[in-house]
């Protein structure tokens, strides 16, 4: 296990360095990138002293290996327009999102599994017909098209919710300060109710459809049908031999889809005004805060390889016949 | 049956016991809140640079004047102003008792400390501070005279420097010097009426009354960057003035009975470039716009108030040139639309359409998603140009990553559409953008001599009457001759909630001083 861990992590850093290469050319990628510290008034003589300060002159590769020094040292650059440290802004937008995401993804759990085992234990009835309709719709539905709807009638016809806004809860416990945490606790959940809904109908209705689909496929086994024979009630049979069998599709999805819903809010938080991670890197693309970008861009990446790292490992546990390539299992 | 209804009823009421606890309480009779679109970036004087972070940077930081709704000087923390004989020496007197939000006295030297920080090379700032006004007004120094008394030292004599000092945030000396740079980004100390409560970055920014004239206890900036979604909360009462209101929604809110979409005239001159650059000459229809008669038939060519009625929603002022309108030269008048002139002048100019019925083709760029409703107006204007024969090649970029490094190259075009920015209080100070042939915001590359040769003569002389003329000589070569093809200025829209007396400027600022409850 620990060999295996290892180089996947060695693997990963790999990864990561593919990573810094793109996300240095996507700096060049915009033009001169002199232009973005200087102003817009500024003289020749100006932009050529700062491109020379910044070391824009110099080739390609040496401004890409100055680059990875500074990376290795933890050194992300300024962002361009906050004059604040790259990653400590990125970091401070991360708990938000992850509220965000968490928040989608327990919504999304929650209903999914239910749902998913009573349409594959009713296949062909009208629940199945109607679960399985539900999920479509829910996987068709845009994410920012459903926000707005929301918006409009559970924010502005009915006001039974906020319309946008953030409440943090995680920046206040990480800080140490629980109280404000947890007194902020019910406006946090409060404040996620559309935007946590508007994320995690995608994922509920695919969610859906896999539980189902993996529960038919484990429900025709031979050893699903060696225990009905046996006489155990159908309720053990479902959740003691079938369910657990079901789980590693869902597992892996949705150990991957934490990665991507991570990075992939931003059109939500836009929608509902909700300061997160995606929103944050979106306007910084619109600024052209190239260092910012990067920043988040390799925190991103470094959380969803981590994220992969941990589904196989999960996996391992959840089935004792898959084994880790060079390791014990 | 019974306890499943229960649960349900338990979730219900649980769901409905959240709600309450978290409050959607409307904000009190002593807040004002105002819905912005563009998050706000810095709190640090000389890296300020867009109007939504500069709309609050207003509050809390002071300046020795400042500007009104029409463009007018009012004193603030100054009250009195002398010029040298020479015009490069600015000397204000400040009123006295001033203090910063410290509590630190705020005297001459602080004021020549603020201005002498922002000009630090070594503190590479580049926003409007620095990179705009120094940059106009030749900024040397600032010293401070005796306690009352600081003096600004500019270049050269420039008749809009007063204007442009006026853009410039006060703020004392020893907070900022005990401040590393990261720490005054977050943590303005100013000398205006507001001082900074908090600020969440990308949700909101609030500001807490510190003395007269603030008429609020509290202001708090929501960033919403969707537009529905600012409708929608101003709708709901949460907020009292949004800016950037899209006009598809202007309807929605004005039969709300709730609040009211406000719309004006901004002073953004909206046009065409023509790009005269060797580079661009080279390309296709390149070479002809090199040729006055060419950028004169082409202002007859578009429909200007029919974009406006059709994909603004309002009747546009017209633009003559790239001054606003109380300044322009009043023997002006927009350009009609006259296709058969256009036509005309073209088969004059030499460019008679050829056997395919076009007369030369262009390369055409736009930015998206900037302005108000940017991409449809760039349609048109191409289907206008295509009308009377040009063969438009039309490249739509993505603003912030593709369009804005063009520009700041000075290399969009030959055509390219644009909005610029400018001012009420001066004429010249709309024309300051094309003040040299190689001024970064000459994106044209113009250099007529009629204009450019004048710049000295405009900058030099004391006189009004004088440079009145000067002005409209100036003007009517840029009408005739220039390199832009005039559009309009942009309308803005604000929409304001029925609780608040508040009236939308022309020149996007948005000052709460200006606000109160009905």
């Amino acid at each position: 296990m620990g060999a295996y861990v290892l180089r996947r992590l060695l693997q990963s850093v790999i990864v990561v360095i593919g990573v810094t290469l793109v996300s240095f050319l996507a700096l060049q990628a915009g033009g001169d990138p002199t232009y973005l510290f200087v102003s817009e008034r500024a003289s020749a003589e100006e932009i050529e002293a700062t491109r020379r300060a910044l070391g824009f002159d110099r080739p390609l590769h040496e401004q890409y290996l100055s680059f990875v020094g500074d990376l290795t040292r933890g050194d992300f650059g300024q962002s361009l327009s906050y004059r604040q440290p790259a990653m400590e802004i990125v970091l401070d937008a991360l708990p938000a999102t992850i509220e965000l995401t968490l928040f989608a993804m327990i919504f999304a759990l929650l209903l999914a599994i239910p749902l998913g085992v009573l349409a594959a234990i009713n296949r062909g009835t009208a629940w199945d017909g109607s679960i399985t309709t539900m999920s479509m719709l829910g996987q068709s539905i845009p994410s920012f098209w459903m926000g707005i709807m929301m918006i409009l009638f559970f924010g502005l016809y009915i006001r039974l919710f906020p319309i946008s806004g953030h409440v943090p809860f995680l920046t206040p416990l990480i800080a140490g300060d629980l109280g404000t945490a947890f007194s902020n606790l019910p406006r946090t959940i409060y404040h996620l109710v559309l935007p946590g809904i508007a994320v995690g109908t995608y994922s509920l209705a695919r969610n859906t459809r896999l539980v189902r689909s993996s529960l038919l496929e484990v429900l025709e086994q031979d050893y699903v049908r060696t225990a009905r024979s046996k006489g155990i009630p159908e309720f053990r049979v479902l959740v003691h031999h079938a369910l657990r069998n079901a789980w590693l599709p869902v597992v892996t999805i949705v150990g991957l889809e934490f990665g991507f819903l991570l990075g992939g809010v931003v059109v939500v938080e836009t929608v509902f005004s909700y300061p997160g991670i995606g929103r944050l890197l979106f306007a910084a693309i619109n600024q052209r805060d190239i260092p910012l970008v990067q920043a988040g861009v390799i925190l991103l990446a470094s959380i969803f390889i981590l994220l992969n790292l941990l589904v196989d490992l999960i996996y391992v546990r959840l089935d004792p016949r898959v084994k880790l390539a060079g390791g014990r299992g | 049956m019974t306890r499943r209804i229960s649960s349900a009823r338990t979730i219900i009421a649980a769901c409905l016991s959240v709600a309450l606890l978290a409050g959607c309480a409307q904000q009190s009779d002593d807040t004002i809140v105002v819905g912005l679109s563009a998050d706000i970036t810095t709190f640090e004087p000389g890296m300020i640079s867009s109007r939504d972070n500069a709309n609050i940077a207003r509050h809390i930081f002071g300046a020795l004047f400042t500007l009104g709704p029409d463009g007018e000087h009012i004193p603030e923390l100054a009250h009195t102003l002398d010029i040298s004989e020479d015009g490069t020496g600015y000397t204000y007197t400040l009123n006295e008792g001033l203090t910063c939000h410290d509590g630190e006295p705020l005297t001459a030297e602080d004021v020549a400390y603020a201005f002498n920080r922002i000009a630090d090379p070594a503190n590479r700032f580049t926003g409007n501070s620095p990179g705009f006004v120094y940059t106009s007004i030749g900024f040397q120094n600032a010293e401070a005279l005796d306690e009352l008394r600081v003096r600004i030292n500019i270049a050269q004599r420039n008749p809009i420097a007063f204007g442009l000092i006026t853009e410039l945030y006060v703020h004392c000396k020893d907070s900022y010097e005990q401040m590393s740079l990261d720490e005054a980004a977050a943590n303005p100390i100013g000398s205006g009426a507001y001082r900074l409560a908090s600020w969440t970055r990308g949700s909101e920014v609030v500001l807490e009354k510190v003395r007269e004239p603030a008429n609020f206890e509290r202001i708090v900036w929501r960033i919403i960057p969707e537009a529905s979604t600012r409708t929608a909360e101003l709708i709901a009462g949460n907020v009292d003035i949004i800016a950037n209101v899209v006009p598809e929604q202007v309807e929605a809110i004005n039969s709300s009975g709730r609040a009211e979409v406000q719309i004006v005239s901004g002073t953004r001159r909206m046009y065409v470039g023509f790009n005269l650059s060797e580079e661009h000459a080279a390309m296709p229809g390149g070479d002809a716009i090199q040729d006055p008669a060419v950028r004169r038939a082409l202002q007859y060519a578009v429909d200007v108030p029919t974009i406006c009625r059709q994909l603004l929603s309002v009747e546009c002022e017209r633009a003559t040139g790239l001054v606003n309108v109380e300044n322009a030269n009043p023997n002006l008048t927009p350009y009609p639309y006259d296709p058969e002139t256009a036509e005309r002048l073209l088969d004059e100019a030499g460019w008679p359409r050829g056997d395919d019925g076009t007369r030369f083709s262009i390369r055409m760029q736009a930015g998206q998603g900037r302005y108000v409703n940017d991409v449809n107006v760039v349609l048109a204007i191409v289907q206008y140009l295509e009308d009377v024969g040009l063969d438009i090649d039309l490249e739509l970029m993505e603003w912030a990553s593709v369009y804005t490094p063009l520009l700041r190259e000075r290399s969009t075009g030959p055509l390219f559409f644009l909005g610029t920015g400018g001012g009420l209080w001066s004429p010249i100070y709309d024309m300051t953008d094309i003040a040299r042939v190689g001024s970064g915001t000459n994106y044209t590359h113009w250099s007529d001599p009629r204009w450019f040769d004048r710049w000295p003569d405009l900058v030099n002389t004391d006189d009004m009457v004088e440079q009145r003329v000067i002005i409209d000589e100036m003007l009517e070569v840029f009408y005739e001759d220039g390199p832009w093809l005039h559009l309009y200025f942009q309308p803005d829209f604000y929409g304001v909630s029925n609780r608040i007396a508040w009236t939308a400027r022309r020149d996007e600022h948005v000052e709460i001083f200006e606000a109160s409850l009905r």
